[in-house]
C-alpha cells in the first residue's frame, strides 16, 4: 500500500464538470491510499473567513481582470462572449482530480473507502484555526418560487462556524441577501448563477443574532464523488448519474464505502463539494458548504471477479456503511443517454421524485435478486417491511430517492 | 450541493410569468386571511366586507402574464366583492366549478348556476357569495394587456351572467383546461394561452347583452322569487310541494307567483321538477353519494315513485338514472390506472349484486354499544379498557355518525385491543380461538358479524365486492369520545405500551403471527420482471420477542380466487377479511430464508372523525389522521390530532409488528395488537405558545424528534369536495407531499420556534430530514423530521 497527497491548486482541480479528457492529476494502483484536500466553492461568500491567507483557495479562486487562476466553470462554452463566465457555470462544484485508478475498464466497479474527514481551518489572521461554511438559500432551491415573506424571490446566504470541539456542530454566525455582484470581468451576477464570484461585503447587509441557540450536529460528507462518465467529454456537475456525482447524501461520510460502475479507462475519480452538514433533501439548494480533506483508499474490482459478490451487476452508484446498504434512485438514472443531446438543459426541467421513487425500488430489487438470491416475491415482500426509502435531494436537476437495508436483516442465526 | 439551475441562460431572473401555488397550509391562523387578500386581489378581488375567512382549508393555483391573471381557488364559504384600486380592464371573469353562488348587485339577488360564466364589473355595488365551498376559475385582464391596440370600452357598469352555450362554452372549456394544467404549461405556451383568453373575452364582453340573461323586473320582485327559489330549495324532498303552499308563506297570491315565473320566462310546476332532475343529476354523478341507491336519492328529491322518477330523468337527460351513473363513474377514469382500483371508482360500474341493501350504516350485531368502565371519580384520571368484537369496530371507514364505544376524560389511560384486517389469511393462527377476532371476522352463509367493510353503498352497487365495497380495509377500534372535545381543540394521544396478541388456538399457544400482502394497490403492481403477471403474494411471517425482537417468515402463498361465505368470488385481494381456505393456496416455505426483519410495533391508523362527510375511506390519511402507516408511531410517541367534531371520535387499528418508509408492496407485517394509550385534550383557548398550537395535521412526537406529516393533498375531502374520494387517488404525487411536508415544517420553524423564513430554510437545508412514509395509502406521504438536539442549548450530558 502507498501514501499520497493530492493538494487543491489550479493544476489539480476543475471546476463544474466531470471529463474524461482531463489529465489526470493523480495516478493510483488498487490497494493505494491518497489524502485529498478538497474547497467548497461556496467559500467566496465570505472571501475573509474561507480563502484569505490560505494558499490553496487564494490560488484557485484567483481571479483579477488580467489572471483567472481557473477560468473555466462548468461544461458550456469557452469562447466568448459569455453571459455568465467561461463554461457558464453549466456544473458549479470545485473538483479535485481526476485520480486515474490503473488498469480500470468499463464494465470494472471502483471502491471508494473513506477512511478520514477533517475540516480545512480559516487561515485569515483573524480566525485562523477556526471553520466556516455557507449555506446559500439559492434560485435552485425547493422553496425559491413558494416564499411568503417578502421581497420574493430572493437568495439567502448564511454563514455558519463549525465547532469541533467536542462532539462537532455548526452554529450561524450572520445572514445576508444576495445582491448583484460585478465579478472582474464586468459581468454583473444578479443572482447566484456562476461560482466563485467573490461577493463584495459592502454591498450586504449583514444579519447577526440568527439561529439563536440552534446547534446543528455535523455531518461532514462529500457532496459530490464519482467517476467520469462515456456518453460526452464534459459533463456538468450538478446532476448526478450512473457513475455517481452530485449525490448528496451526508452518509457518504468517514467510514463508508462507495461503489462506482467504471465508464472509462482509468475510471477517473473526482472529488468536491464537501459540506458539514446536510438534512435529507437539501431542501434551499445547498448543505453548510465547508472545505474538507478527506482521507481515501481505492479498490478496483474487475468485471470478471464480481458475481457473486455485492457487486455483482452493479450498474449505479451504491453505498455500503457499518449498518447498511442503499441505492441511488434518480429521476433519470442515466440522464445523459436517456435524453440525448440536450440532456444537460433538458434534465433540469424533468425534476420529479415520483421517477426516482421508481428508479430506486427497481435497483434495490434488482440488489436483492440478483446479490441476496431472493425471488421477487420475497424482494417485495421484504422492501415493504424492512427498508427504508428516503429523499435525497430535491435541488440537483436529476432529483434523488435513496432506498435502505439494514444489514442486519440478513444475519442469519 | 450545489449549483446554479443548468437551464434557461439568461440574466432576467425576474419571472413574470411564473406560476405561483397558494395553500393555508404555510400560514399562521393569523396570517392567513392577509395572505388570502393577496391571491384575491390578483385577480382584482377582496374578501367582501359581511363575511369573514373561514380559517378552513383554502388553495389556490395562480399564473400571470402581461396584464392577464388566472386562478383556480377552492376554499370555504365565503363571499368576495371588487377591489377598489384594482385599476382598469375588461370585466372579471368568473367561472362557478362545482356549486353556484348568489350574485347580489344594489339591492337585488340571483342564483348563478354552476358553469355559467360571470362577468363581474371591477368597480361597483356588487358581492357573490358562495354558500357551500368557493370553487371557481377567475380570470382577470388589466388595461396592460391589451398592448395599446384600439378596442371599444366594453359596457361593464353591470354584472352578467352567460349561459354556457355556444361561444361561452368554448371559452369556459378553455379557462377549465388551462387552469388545470397551469403549472406545467411552458412559458412559450401559457403566454400564447393567455393572449387567446384577451381575444376570446374581448369578443363576449362586446356581445350585446341577452335579454334573458338579465333579472327579470325590479329589484322587489327579483328579490321575491328569490326567496321563492330557496323555499323551493329546502322543500325540494316534499311530494307535496304546491304553489299554493310556497305563496302562503310568502304572503303573496298564487298569481303573483306564477306571474313572477313567467316573468323569467319559467313556470313553478316545471321549475320545481327542473331543480328535482338537477339535484339528482349532482348526487348521481358524485361518487361520495355512491353510497345511496338510486330509490334513495330519488326519494330525497321528492319522487316517491321510482319508475316515474327513471322516465322523468330519462326524458330530461337522456339516459336512465343507472346508467348515468355508470357513464359518470366512467367518464371520471384517469386513462393510466391500471389494473384494480383502490377507494372510489373511476372506473365503471360494476355488474349489480342482487343481495339486499342493508341501508343501515351499524354493524349487524351491533347491540346498544357498551362503554368501556367509566372513570369513577371526577378529577383522577381513570383507566378503561376498550375490548375488540364486532360491536365495538368499525371496518373501513371513519364516520362522525358512530356513537362511541367508550367516553373518557382528559388525562385518562384506555387500553384498545385492535385487530389486524389480514388475520383472516391464516385464519388457523390469527382467528381461530380467539373470541374477539373470531366475533368480529365471523362471517358465514347467513351471518356476517360486521357487514359494512369500507365507506361504499351497502347494496355494493359499485363493483358489487360486498357492502360497504371495501372503499377503505381497516379494522378500527372505537370511537372514544372525549369529553368536553370541540372543533379547534388538540387531542395528544401518547402510545404508552403496544403488546401483541398471541394466537388464539391451542395448537400455537403464545405465539404471535402476521401478515404481509404484495397486493394490487402496492407500488411494485404495474411491474413484475417474471410472471405470472400481474400476481398477488401473501407471506405469514412469525413474531419472535427475545432480546433482538424480530419477525420472519413462515409460509407464503400466491392469491387463489377466493369465493366468501356469500358467494362472492375475489380474484384479487378486492375486500378485507375474506377467510382464506388452506387448501385453496399452495403454501411455500423456506421463503425469507435467514432473514430476519428488525420489529417496529406501531399502529398504522389513529385517526379523530372527519368533519367533511359521514362516511370516510380508511384508506387515505389527510388531516384528521388515518392511515398515517408511519413506524415512528410506535411505544412512547405521541400523535396530536386536530379536533374536527364534538367528542373527537378517536378510533385506532391496523397495528403492524413492522413496516419500511414507503410501505411499498403495500401493506406492513400487519399483525393484531393491543396498545395503552393516555389521552390528553388541549382546549382551544389554551393552545398558544404549544408546539401544537395552530395545528391542522397531524403532529408526531418521540423522544427525540418532531415528525411532521405531509401528503400529496394535505386535505383531500376539502380541496376536491364531492369528487375528493377518488380524486385523491388519482393524483397522488411524492412531489407534491414533499411540498406539502417543506411548507408544514417551515411554519413550525416560524410559529413554533420562532424563526424567519430565512432561518427557517437554511434550517431545513442543513438538518431537516425528509423521507418517504408511504407510496400505497392514495394519499401518499412524504415527513419532515427535525431532531430535538438541535435546540438543546448545551448537550454536556455526563
Amino acid at each position: 500500500m502507498r501514501h499520497f497527497t493530492l493538494p487543491v491548486s489550479p493544476a489539480t482541480v476543475h471546476w463544474g464538470y466531470f471529463s474524461k479528457k482531463v489529465a489526470p492529476a493523480l495516478t493510483l494502483r488498487s490497494g493505494d491510499r491518497a489524502t485529498i484536500e478538497t474547497l467548497t466553492h461556496h467559500a467566496n461568500d465570505d472571501y475573509e473567513r474561507m480563502i484569505a491567507g490560505d494558499p490553496g483557495a487564494e490560488s484557485v479562486f484567483h481571479w483579477t481582470r488580467e489572471h483567472k487562476g481557473v477560468a473555466r466553470r462548468g461544461s458550456g462554452p469557452t469562447e466568448g462572449p459569455f453571459i455568465r463566465g467561461a463554461g457558464e457555470g453549466l456544473g458549479v462544484h470545485l473538483l479535485t482530480g481526476p485520480v486515474a485508478i490503473e488498469n480500470a475498464e468499463p464494465g470494472d466497479v471502483l471502491e471508494v473507502r473513506i477512511l478520514d474527514i477533517r475540516p480545512r481551518p480559516s487561515c485569515s489572521a483573524c480566525h485562523a484555526g477556526r471553520c466556516f461554511g455557507s449555506n446559500a438559500a439559492a434560485n435552485w432551491g425547493f422553496h425559491y418560487h413558494d416564499l411568503i415573506e417578502e421581497p420574493k424571490p430572493r437568495e439567502v446566504i448564511t454563514i455558519f462556524e463549525l465547532d469541533t470541539s467536542g462532539e462537532p456542530f455548526a452554529k450561524a454566525v450572520y445572514n445576508y441577501v444576495w445582491t448583484p455582484q460585478t465579478d472582474p470581468d464586468g459581468i454583473v451576477h444578479a443572482t447566484i448563477d456562476y461560482p466563485g464570484v467573490r461577493v463584495d461585503h459592502a454591498t450586504i447587509r449583514k444579519r447577526e443574532n440568527i439561529l439563536t441557540g440552534v446547534k446543528v450536529p455535523a455531518r461532514l460528507h462529500f457532496g459530490t464523488m464519482g467517476l467520469a462518465p462515456s456518453e460526452a467529454d464534459y459533463v456538468s456537475s450538478i446532476p448526478p448519474s450512473y457513475t455517481g456525482g452530485n449525490i448528496d447524501d451526508w452518509r457518504i461520510g468517514k467510514g463508508a464505502r462507495m461503489y462506482y460502475p467504471v465508464a472509462v479507462p482509468g475510471a477517473f475519480f473526482s472529488v468536491g463539494d464537501p459540506h458539514a452538514a446536510q438534512g435529507d433533501s437539501e431542501l434551499g439548494g445547498t448543505a453548510i458548504e465547508t472545505s474538507l480533506t478527506g482521507d481515501f483508499e481505492f479498490i478496483l474490482h474487475k468485471k470478471n471477479d464480481l458475481g457473486g459478490t455485492a457487486r455483482e451487476g452493479l450498474a449505479h452508484p451504491m453505498l455500503e456503511t457499518d449498518h447498511a446498504w442503499s441505492v441511488y434512485g434518480f429521476t433519470y438514472p442515466n440522464y445523459l443517454a436517456e435524453l440525448g443531446v440536450d440532456a444537460q438543459t433538458e434534465i433540469a426541467n424533468r425534476s420529479s421524485l415520483d421517477r426516482a421513487m421508481r428508479d430506486a425500488f427497481r435497483k434495490l430489487r434488482r440488489f436483492l435478486m440478483t446479490v441476496h438470491r431472493l425471488s421477487e416475491d420475497e424482494a417485495i415482500s421484504l422492501m415493504s417491511v424492512g427498508a427504508d426509502f428516503g429523499v435525497t435531494q430535491v435541488v440537483d436537476a436529476n432529483w434523488g430517492v435513496h432506498g435502505t437495508i439494514r444489514k442486519n436483516v440478513f444475519r442469519c442465526d | 450541493m450545489s449549483g446554479t439551475r443548468v437551464a434557461s441562460i439568461g440574466p432576467d431572473w425576474v419571472e413574470p410569468m411564473s406560476f405561483r401555488p397558494f395553500t393555508s397550509e404555510s400560514y399562521a391562523r393569523d396570517d392567513r386571511l392577509e395572505a388570502w387578500r393577496d391571491v384575491l386581489a390578483a385577480v382584482g378581488l377582496q374578501p367582501a366586507s359581511a363575511s369573514a375567512f373561514d380559517d378552513g382549508h383554502a388553495t389556490a393555483s395562480h399564473r400571470n402574464a402581461a396584464g392577464v391573471a388566472l386562478t383556480r381557488i377552492a376554499a370555504g364559504s365565503q363571499g368576495i366583492a371588487p377591489l377598489p384600486q384594482s385599476g382598469e380592464g375588461l370585466p372579471i371573469v368568473l367561472l362557478p366549478i362545482e356549486d353556484g353562488a348568489m350574485l347580489r348587485q344594489g339591492g337585488s339577488h340571483r342564483i348563478v348556476p354552476v358553469g355559467h360564466l360571470l362577468l363581474l364589473p371591477r368597480q361597483g355595488d356588487w358581492s357573490l357569495m358562495f354558500q357551500r365551498d368557493m370553487r371557481a376559475i377567475i380570470l382577470s385582464v388589466t388595461a396592460e394587456a391589451r398592448h395599446g391596440r384600439l378596442i371599444g370600452r366594453p359596457i361593464a357598469s353591470e354584472a352578467r351572467v352567460v349561459a354556457p352555450a355556444g361561444f361561452a362554452d368554448v371559452f369556459s372549456r378553455l379557462l377549465d383546461a388551462t387552469s388545470r394544467t397551469l403549472e406545467t404549461l411552458s412559458d412559450l405556451e401559457w403566454a400564447a394561452i393567455a393572449q387567446s383568453l384577451v381575444d376570446l373575452l374581448l369578443t363576449l364582453a362586446h356581445q350585446s347583452t341577452s335579454p334573458a340573461s338579465e333579472v327579470a323586473g325590479t329589484a322587489t320582485q327579483a328579490a321575491t322569487l328569490h326567496r321563492i327559489c330557496q323555499t323551493i330549495e329546502r322543500n325540494l324532498d316534499n311530494p307535496e310541494l304546491a304553489p299554493s303552499r310556497v305563496a302562503q308563506a310568502e304572503g303573496i297570491s298564487e298569481r303573483y307567483l306564477q306571474k313572477l315565473f313567467e316573468g323569467v320566462g319559467d313556470n313553478f310546476s316545471h321549475y320545481v321538477r327542473e331543480r328535482r332532475l338537477q339535484r339528482a343529476w349532482s348526487d348521481l354523478s358524485n361518487p361520495a353519494e355512491a353510497h345511496r341507491s338510486i330509490s334513495e336519492i330519488a326519494y330525497r328529491y321528492g319522487f316517491s315513485d321510482s319508475a316515474h322518477f327513471s322516465r322523468a330523468f330519462r326524458h330530461r337527460f337522456g339516459l336512465p338514472p343507472r346508467e348515468f351513473r355508470q357513464q359518470e363513474a366512467e367518464r371520471a377514469a384517469p386513462s393510466s390506472i391500471a389494473a384494480g382500483q383502490r377507494g372510489w371508482p373511476q372506473e365503471a360500474l360494476a355488474q349489480l349484486r342482487t343481495h339486499q341493501p342493508s341501508s343501515v350504516g351499524r354493524n349487524i350485531a351491533a347491540g346498544t354499544p357498551t362503554p368501556a368502565q367509566e372513570g369513577k371519580c371526577e378529577g383522577r384520571p381513570a383507566h378503561h379498557h376498550l375490548s375488540v368484537d364486532a360491536s365495538r369496530v368499525h371496518w373501513g371507514y371513519f364516520s362522525r355518525t358512530l356513537a362511541p364505544q367508550a367516553e373518557i376524560n382528559s388525562g385518562d389511560t384506555i387500553t384498545i385491543e385492535t385487530l389486524t384486517q389480514h388475520a383472516s389469511d391464516d385464519p388457523d393462527r390469527m382467528i381461530a380461538g380467539d373470541p374477539g377476532a373470531e366475533s368480529v371476522f365471523g362471517w358465514s352463509k347467513q351471518r356476517k358479524n360486521v357487514d359494512r367493510r369500507g365507506a361504499g353503498p351497502m347494496d355494493a352497487s359499485v363493483f358489487g365486492r360486498g357492502a360497504g365495497e371495501g372503499f377503505g380495509v381497516h379494522i378500527c377500534t372505537g370511537p372514544i369520545a372525549v369529553k368536553d372535545a370541540q372543533p379547534g381543540d388538540v387531542l395528544e394521544v401518547r402510545i404508552l405500551d403496544i403488546a401483541p396478541r398471541p394466537s388464539g388456538n391451542p395448537h400455537y399457544e403464545g405465539r404471535v403471527f402476521g401478515s404481509s400482502v404484495a397486493a394490487w394497490w402496492g407500488y411494485h403492481y404495474n411491474e413484475f420482471l417474471a410472471g405470472p403477471k400481474p400476481r398477488e403474494a401473501v407471506t405469514i411471517y412469525e413474531i419472535f420477542h427475545d432480546e433482538t425482537p424480530h419477525a420472519r417468515a413462515l409460509y407464503s402463498y400466491r392469491w387463489e380466487p377466493q369465493t366468501d361465505p356469500f358467494g362472492v368470488v375475489h380474484t384479487t385481494y378486492d375486500y378485507p377479511g375474506i377467510p382464506v381456505a388452506p387448501g385453496s393456496v399452495r403454501r411455500r416455505h423456506a421463503v425469507l430464508d435467514g432473514i430476519r426483519i428488525p420489529l417496529r410495533p406501531h399502529f398504522g391508523v389513529i385517526a379523530v372523525a372527519p368533519r367533511e362527510l359521514d362516511f370516510v375511506d380508511s384508506v387515505p390519511p389527510s388531516y384528521f389522521g388515518g392511515n398515517l402507516d408511519n413506524w415512528r408511531l410506535g411505544k412512547g410517541a405521541t400523535v396530536y390530532l386536530p379536533v374536527s367534531v364534538p367528542g373527537a371520535l378517536l378510533s385506532v387499528g391496523d397495528p403492524h409488528a413492522a413496516q419500511g418508509d414507503g410501505e411499498l408492496s403495500g401493506t406492513a407485517i400487519e399483525c393484531s395488537m393491543t396498545g395503552t394509550f393516555q389521552v390528553i385534550l388541549h382546549k382551544k383557548g389554551n393552545l398558544a405558545g404549544q408546539p401544537f398550537a395552530d395545528l391542522s395535521y397531524p403532529l408526531i412526537e418521540t423522544a427525540t424528534d418532531w415528525v411532521l406529516t405531509g401528503f400529496s393533498h394535505p386535505n383531500y375531502l376539502a380541496e376536491f369536495g364531492a369528487q375528493g374520494q377518488s380524486e385523491v387517488y388519482a393524483t397522488s404525487s411524492l412531489d407534491l407531499a414533499m411540498k406539502d411536508a417543506f411548507r408544514k415544517m417551515r411554519r413550525f420553524l416560524m410559529n413554533i420556534k420562532g424563526l424567519t423564513e430565512d432561518e427557517a430554510i437554511a434550517l431545513m437545508s442543513a438538518a431537516v430530514d425528509f423521507g418517504v412514509t408511504q407510496v400505497v395509502d392514495g394519499n401518499w406521504g412524504v415527513h419532515a423530521i427535525l431532531s430535538k438536539r438541535l435546540f438543546e442549548d448545551v448537550a454536556t450530558s455526563p
